[in-house]
């Protein structure tokens, strides 16, 4: 019955928060359409440089040059090749680092939430730990020393982002696993492994993806950070942090320099949050009965 | 401590018993916070019963008694602290979980939080057969559908996730993964609590219809006596963590022996106008199993108490069809 | 006899496309206890939060007659409406733990109520208060006024609740499933308890159950409710002794009665599920499970008079049942 007072109230609520979702779906899904397609559809080789034509404007500003829709960059390289370069790294980033940070907090997580204990005292050391670890200073410690590389990027993040994970899903294993759908997957004679893979993780999945949602922006904003002070990504390769950086020289003569990654960078973080806010609302309100 | 709740009848030593519990114990322990000491709660405090192939045990008492906790130690979802649970003459903690899935199976009160939300219902009920690892693909569908069939499902709904059936047709989906391995035991703790008058008489049907075809036995928790009386041919009356009284059902509703079994019976609503709501007499002091009263663990509550009810420790004290606990019985008072 | 405190003709809830209440009637009187029974989306709860003016938000309302101790509650602004709620008409909800707030203590909660609808100082109103944990037979309320509602047990939070409810004396309580959480023994000193308040005080009581069990040892009238509408009501005694609707004789049937129905013989049971009610939906709601249906089921249905004040909305006559039982 109460099912029934609440339900009109809740379906006003999901339309309006399923905008965001349907927006921030679109702008991920553009960005990452766009970096997979880059080879063909960017108008120039993001590396060819041409120093005939430096800092050449874009279309909006007096002056543009047919062909390069956003001008060139102080090198005169095509600026929309390798802001659509750029996507792909963003993309490459984000998306591995959240694998790769997602594996470890799920299991570290689940396995402790699931087991308790002895284990799940393990589990919070690690994240507390982990906690006290401050990400950049230790990236960029790393990066410094080993010299930068997209891989090592992408391991460094990865192997630091991953504390959310494990919260998110220690605390959701905990209330799953005390779910009697679990005991009677027990009393039914299915292994533990097979408990953890099948009643509780698509359980927690929807809390998990949001979560990756939040660590995919995060790896995004972090990494153009690094490449921001020469530790991300190595040039030539287009990065978008990398082009502010580039562009920083510029920007008191031809600030779109910078504006123009600046605000791709804004509008795909802002797209993945929207996302992970839709997500959130969407998937939570399927969880209640 | 003595343990005369065993009480092994005649008939029942010829044949074993579908399940019997020995001195079952099962304690928790409860964080005190920054400064407090650890305490320790008793939720099952030596309990034996046993229960013949066929028969249905109905378990009842108020919440907190350990019911539930007694359930869950039966099925093994949690480790005894002492004492053993033997299905069929074997000993249950020895079983692998295969065997042990074969023999006893659950039903939970909560038709809403028993079936996982991201399974189709035939892979629900179709989840001991897989777990069992050896049974070919055909069969296991076979079984399922022929097991919706049975416990009244269209195969349509088997298709269906559990958030798009009524609580009834859940409860349904429950007794059917219950039964798909054709257990001999059925644990069904308050099978009907969560559901509607209506739909309560169905599933209650259904559950006797089952028992008979399939020669079930059911270990029956509930707090409604009314339900309990309806299915149960013993009745065990749990408080604080033991069992106080324990006898067939229709002595045990008619005459029942220990103070609290009749108070229980008097606070049965039963749909008769004009006799009011009973006075059960038993103050306020609500059972709180981390802090059991010495002597007889009733007393503080009990409306004939005597003196010696807080120092002494009952034992049980036979009585025509079963056992109770309370000094006030002859022959309990013993040293 | 003089009017009733509370009298409700005519109310409609609907949510969206789904009609909640549809034109259910019943009237409360001073001193007497009226119990709504029926089935989960029967919109038994609903009609109780559509008096209050509580429901949710998207919820429509209308009724031919809505009227409490003379005030035209459809015509009352939600100001005044708020003026009256907690002072002369009371709630108590089915978990006390989500209408309490764990984040204050129970003397300052009961304290609120009260100074917010009668001023005074929070002295005399904690007074009052420890006065009513007495009443409700809470030992020790001194103690009591000081603890948080998470440090009670459910026994104790559903008393708070009453006495929190009677703070501003209501002259109407209305009491959704009050002993539904609680344990039978518990739930027997509860009624007992309500019973005992509306003796001396000379409350109205409004109901709200599905326990056909505490409507025969509590009420003096009986509305039984299915998909919406009230489709049974009579004085207690005459609907256990003659039930003329055929889902109130079904629903009766279901309950196992100790010393009555006999072991292992199956309990009655009512066939398929409630329909989905939309507005405009014409005829019997109850004619696809009903052994009575008849074509002209699905037209309009007349409200049977039986004797007394016995109401049935069926087509069959009053009497029925008696030459059903000859045949």
């Amino acid at each position: 019955m109460s099912g029934a007072v609440v339900m009109p109230a809740r379906r006003r609520v999901a339309w309006g928060k399923r905008a965001g979702l349907v927006i921030g779906g679109v702008i991920v899904g553009a960005v990452l359409l766009v970096a997979i397609l880059a080879p063909w559809i960017t108008p120039h080789d993001p590396f060819v440089q041409n120093l005939d034509n430096r800092l050449s404007v874009p279309f909006w500003m007096e002056g543009a040059k047919p062909g390069h829709l956003l001008g060139t960059d102080g090198l005169g390289r095509d600026y929309l090749s390798r802001l659509i370069y750029g996507a792909r790294i963003s993309m490459l980033i984000g998306l591995l680092t959240v694998v790769t940070s997602g594996l470890i907090g799920t299991t570290l997580g689940v396995l402790g939430g699931f087991f308790g204990g002895k284990v799940d005292d393990a589990v919070l050391f690690a994240i507390t730990c982990r906690l006290a670890i401050p990400v950049v200073l230790v990236a960029l410690a790393v990066v410094g020393l080993l010299g930068s590389s997209l891989t090592l990027v992408i391991l460094v993040l990865g192997l630091l982002l991953w504390d959310r994970f494990a919260v998110v899903a220690r605390s959701t294993t905990m209330q799953v696993r005390n779910l009697d759908y679990v005991s009677a997957a027990w009393a039914a004679g299915l292994s533990t492994p097979a408990i953890l893979l099948k009643e509780i993780l698509p359980n927690i999945a929807s809390h998990l993806a949001v979560v990756a949602t939040l660590e995919m922006a995060l790896a995004i904003l972090l990494e153009a950070a690094l490449s921001f002070l020469g530790l991300g990504v190595p040039p030539p390769l287009p990065s978008w942090g990398l082009m502010i950086a580039e562009g920083k020289d510029y920007m008191f003569f031809s600030p779109w320099v910078i504006f123009i990654p600046g605000v791709a960078l804004f509008i795909l973080v802002f797209g993945i949050n929207l996302l992970g806010d839709g997500l959130r609302d969407l998937l939570g309100a399927g969880d209640t009965r | 401590m003595s343990t005369a709740t065993t009480m092994v009848r005649p008939q029942e030593t010829a044949a074993t018993p579908a399940i019997e519990v020995r001195n079952l114990r099962r304690t928790f322990r409860i964080k005190g916070g920054l400064l407090g000491k650890d305490r320790e709660v008793v939720a099952v405090d030596d309990v034996s019963f046993s229960v013949p192939t066929g028969g249905v045990l109905g378990v009842v008492g108020e919440s907190g008694c350990g019911k539930s906790t007694l359930a869950r130690v039966i099925l093994n979802l949690l480790p005894p602290t002492s004492g053993e649970v033997l299905v069929e003459g074997r000993r249950l903690s020895a079983l692998d979980r295969r065997a042990r899935a074969r023999l006893i199976q659950p039903i939970f009160q909560d038709p809403f939080s028993s079936l996982n939300p991201r399974r189709r219902i035939k892979d629900i009920v179709a989840m001991p057969l897989v777990a069992q690892g050896n049974i070919p693909a055909r069969q296991v569908n076979d079984r399922v559908a022929e097991m919706l069939t049975r416990v009244g499902l269209s195969a349509e709904q088997g298709e269906r996730f559990p958030a798009q059936l009524s609580g009834g047709q859940r409860q349904r989906v429950a007794i059917a993964r219950a039964l798909v391995l054709r257990p001999r035991i059925v644990i069904c703790d308050e099978p009907t609590s969560a559901l509607d008058v209506s739909v309560q008489a169905q599933i209650l049907n259904l559950l006797a219809e089952l028992r008979r075809e399939l020669n079930l036995t059911y270990l029956f928790i509930s707090h409604n006596l009314a339900v309990v009386e309806h299915v149960a041919s013993e009745v065990a009356v749990m408080y604080l963590g033991r069992i106080v009284e324990r006898a067939e059902a229709d002595a045990l509703f008619r005459a029942p022996r220990h103070p609290y079994t009749r108070a229980l019976l008097a606070s049965v609503l039963t749909p008769e106008p004009g006799l009011g709501v009973p006075d059960v007499g038993l103050g306020d002091t609500l059972p709180d199993p981390a802090n059991i009263p010495p002597g007889c663990r009733f007393h503080p509550r009990c409306p004939v108490a005597e003196p010696r009810c807080a120092v002494q420790v009952p034992q049980a004290v036979a009585t025509t069809d079963g056992a109770a606990e309370c000094l006030l019985l002859e022959g309990a008072a013993q040293p | 006899m003089s009017a009733p405190l509370l009298d409700i003709q005519g109310l409609r809830v609907e949510f969206g496309d789904t009609a909640a209440v549809r034109g259910a009637s019943f009237t409360v009187s001073r001193g007497e206890t009226h119990c709504v029974v029926g089935e989960s989306g029967c919109g038994k709860s609903v009609s109780a939060l559509a008096v209050m003016n509580l429901l949710a938000r998207g919820a429509r309302r209308s009724a031919d007659r809505l009227v409490f101790a003379g005030q035209d509650l459809l015509a009352l602004p939600e100001r005044r409406m708020a003026e009256l709620r907690g002072d002369r008409m009371a709630m108590i909800f089915q978990e006390p733990m989500t209408s309490l707030n764990p984040a204050y203590t129970v003397g300052s909660q009961m304290a609120e109520v009260y100074t917010r609808h009668r001023g005074g100082s929070r002295r005399a109103a904690l007074d009052r208060a420890a006065g009513l944990l007495a009443k409700v037979g809470i030992t020790a309320p001194g103690m009591r006024l000081g603890q948080f509602p998470h440090q009670l047990s459910g026994g104790l939070r559903q008393r708070v609740m009453i006495a929190m409810a009677l703070m501003c004396d209501p002259e109407l309580l209305i009491a959704d499933e009050p002993t539904t959480a609680l344990d039978v023994t518990v739930q027997a000193q509860i009624l007992r308890l309500l019973a005992e308040l509306q003796r001396d005080l000379g409350l109205a009581i409004l109901l709200i159950t599905h326990d056909l069990g505490i409507v025969a040892r509590i009420a003096q009238r009986v509305s039984v409710m299915y998909a919406g509408e009230v489709v049974e009501s009579a004085p207690t005694a005459a609907l256990f002794a003659d039930p003329s609707h055929p889902y109130t004789r079904g629903l009766l049937a279901c309950v196992p009665v100790p010393g009555k129905v006999k072991r292992e013989e199956a309990l009655g049971s009512i066939p398929g599920v409630v329909p989905r009610i939309q507005p405009g939906f014409e005829g019997c709601a109850f004619r696809d499970r009903c052994a009575h249906a008849a074509p002209v089921c699905a037209g309009p249905v007349p409200r049977q008079r039986g004797e007394g004040a016995h109401e049935f909305l069926c087509r069959l006559p009053p009497g029925w049942t008696a030459t059903e039982r000859a045949a």
